[in-house]
């Protein structure tokens, strides 16, 4: 071992010291910033999974929407599906409605799908939590959780439905008689906006809801496995026989996740000044201890080091400050990342906020996912910030010439 | 004059400082030769150059005229005076963090890897200056006698042909400093290894086979 490397060891762990106090609070600053950056990306980073997988899991990889009102549905089906990476199509229709059950009224979008095809794209099974997602017919409707809840539907209930055409019969002085359909399913996206205010119908009821004929509103697209969201909607536009725009999922939401984005960067850049502020005290504190060891310094040149050498030697401190609390930032991280749901469960019951946690965040569980990039970044930051903060008092350490630091007082 | 090159030899070595507006001269053309082996002993009033001197053999300070010559050489590099050199300090200067053996290992470190070989050397010195069962004891939990020794230990770590020793029981009380210069003169002695004592003590300087005293900058016999 380098003897600059030997003597920084010893110096952040001296022999026969048990608690190097200086050490553990440096590297504590280090661990304690490297964590917050860990559990703050991982859980910035999980949301914008769930999202991901929310938006793809009800809107397909791609959606295509008509101008107006796609009226041969399965003729652009054909044509979308001969294009490269399409597996699966299937059209929707969509609205808002008036929804009434024992009087309670509720106001839901409402997702008119085609049973047979649905699954193929939307893996709306999965989500149902209660009933059968295969008894949707015509005359049943799936509820979204806490719609459910709210209005006090269960399954077999029978739930009264007025959609706007209805508006229009009634300026027509007609009786207005809302559609009765019972429930048979019970759904659960684990996304508190979907999850409090969607119903699913068959698109023929969604058409004759809403008058819409045989017609529809788009197509919601399933690609292959590893095919460009992006490319795959340019394709498919070039190959769009009606008048109508393909877009991707992030295309859609661009915005959205640009935001998303943003703020992951912020939290990034903010949180890094902790680290920083961590480093300009593990520097602070290499300088004091440069002065302090004036005589120590000038020992080592007298006895033969070079200048650089006893400029590694405080290098070395400030990197193994760096890489130690690195690694126990994220050990640190790592573990409240794991044990997230458990802290925030316990965090909640205690402050009573469990509704308002989902009813702002729309999950119930906090997500959390940090990508190998973002684990690299932090990592790269925490070392080259710590590594820097030794550079300032190895560099004063280097200056000293070895007669005059002996001679100091 | 012997025939052998000196180990050290200083020629018109001048020396000064600045004080205020003024210059004061400290060395004014001092002459030095120490052969292989030889114990020389310094002594001076305070203030008179001493330490200056010794930092100039050292090569750790440069003089304003004059010249040096370290086994024939003018140059002397940091590492090289690490092999030739040893140096014992009134201060001791230990290395807080490490302990005995450590500090005494200390003086190969700097100057490549250590082995099985250096440990064995580090462990037999300290049993020579009497402290083996205090290898693995910090330098505050020893003695000032005893962190004299470790570095003593440490100055002969890299079997120097000179070792440089600036009043090396100035801090030391009188049975342990007396300990000390029995210990350097006799482990120098074993060694062939020059020695050069600053000291203030008579007693000690008068144990050297050859004693200057330094005065208004060049040496005066006793």
């Amino acid at each position: 071992m380098p003897w600059p490397l030997y003597l920084a060891l010893k110096q952040l762990f001296p022999s026969g010291r048990r608690f190097p106090f200086f050490t553990c609070i440096s590297i504590l600053g280090v661990a304690l910033g490297v964590a917050l950056l860990i559990v703050s990306i991982s859980v910035m980073g999980g949301f914008g999974r769930e999202i991901r997988n929310m938006i793809v899991n009800t809107q397909g990889e791609v959606q295509v929407r008509a101008s107006g009102l796609m009226e041969d549905p399965r003729a652009v089906m054909t044509a979308i599906e001969k294009v490269p990476g399409v597996v699966a199509t299937t059209p929707f229709a969509e609205g808002v409605v008036m929804l009434q059950y024992h009087n309670k009224p509720a106001f839901p979008a409402i997702q008119g799908v085609d049973a047979n095809r649905v699954e193929r794209v939307i893996p709306l099974r999965k989500f149902v939590v209660a009933g059968d997602y295969d008894e949707l017919d015509d005359d049943r409707v799936i509820l979204s959780a806490q719609l459910a809840m709210t209005i006090g539907a269960r399954l077999g209930s029978k739930v009264s439905v007025y959609s706007p055409l209805l508006l229009e019969k009634l300026k027509a002085d007609e009786i207005l008689i809302p559609r009765e359909l019972e429930v048979c399913g019970i759904f659960e996206i684990g996304h508190q906006q979907l999850d409090s205010s969607v119903v699913i119908v068959t698109l023929r009821t969604m058409q004759e809801l809403y008058g819409l004929g045989r017609s529809v509103h788009g197509v919601n697209v399933k690609l292959a496995d590893g095919f460009d969201p992006d490319h795959a909607a340019a394709a498919i536009n070039r190959a769009l026989p009606v008048d109508g725009v393909a877009k991707s999922w992030m295309d859609a939401n661009q915005e959205f996740l640009f935001v998303l984005q943003l703020e992951k960067n912020m939290i990034f850049f903010l949180l890094l000044f902790i680290i920083v502020v961590a480093a300009f005290s593990v520097a602070s504190s290499l300088l004091i201890a440069v002065v302090r060891k004036t005589r120590e310094i000038g020992l080592l040149g007298a006895l033969g080091a070079s200048p650089r050498q006893v400029a590694a030697c405080f290098c070395y401190q400030g990197i193994i400050i760096g890489a130690a609390g690195t690694a126990s930032g994220l050990v640190l991280g790592f573990g409240v990342v794991h044990f997230r749901n458990d802290l925030v469960a316990g965090f909640t019951r205690l402050t009573g906020s469990q509704a308002a946690l989902e009813r702002f965040y729309q999950f119930s569980q906090l997500p959390a996912y940090l990508s190998g990039t973002d684990l690299a970044l932090i990592i790269t930051s925490a070392l080259i910030v710590s590594t820097l903060a030794g550079l300032l008092p190895a560099l004063r350490a280097a200056k000293l010439k070895p007669v005059e630091a002996l001679r100091s007082e | 004059m012997s025939s052998i090159a000196p180990i050290l030899q200083a020629r018109g070595l001048h020396k000064s400082y600045a004080s205020g507006e003024r210059r004061l001269q400290v060395l004014r053309g001092v002459e030095l030769a120490v052969m292989a082996g030889e114990s020389v002993s310094i002594r001076g009033e305070s203030g008179s150059g001493k330490s200056t001197l010794l930092n100039l053999l050292s090569g750790l300070d440069a003089p304003d005229a004059g010249e040096l010559r370290w086994e024939g050489e003018t140059t002397l590099s940091a590492s090289r005076r690490g092999r030739l050199i040893g140096l014992v300090f009134q201060s001791f200067y230990l290395v807080p963090e490490l302990d005995a053996l450590d500090n005494v290992l200390l003086a190969a470190r700097l100057l490549g890897p250590v082995g099985a070989l250096e440990r064995t050397r580090a462990a037999a010195l300290l049993g020579r200056v009497g402290l083996a069962d205090r290898a693995a004891h910090i330098p505050a939990k020893l003695s000032g006698g005893e962190r004299q020794r470790v570095a003593i230990a440490r100055a002969l770590m890299n079997n120097p042909h000179l070792i440089l020793a600036d009043e090396p029981t100035g801090n030391l009380d009188e049975g342990s400093g007396e300990a000390v210069i029995h210990l350097l003169l006799s482990l120098c002695a074993e060694s062939r290894c020059a020695l050069v004592l600053v000291t203030h003590n008579a007693a000690h300087a008068n144990r050297c086979g050859r004693q200057l005293f330094l005065r208004e900058g060049g040496f005066h016999a006793v």
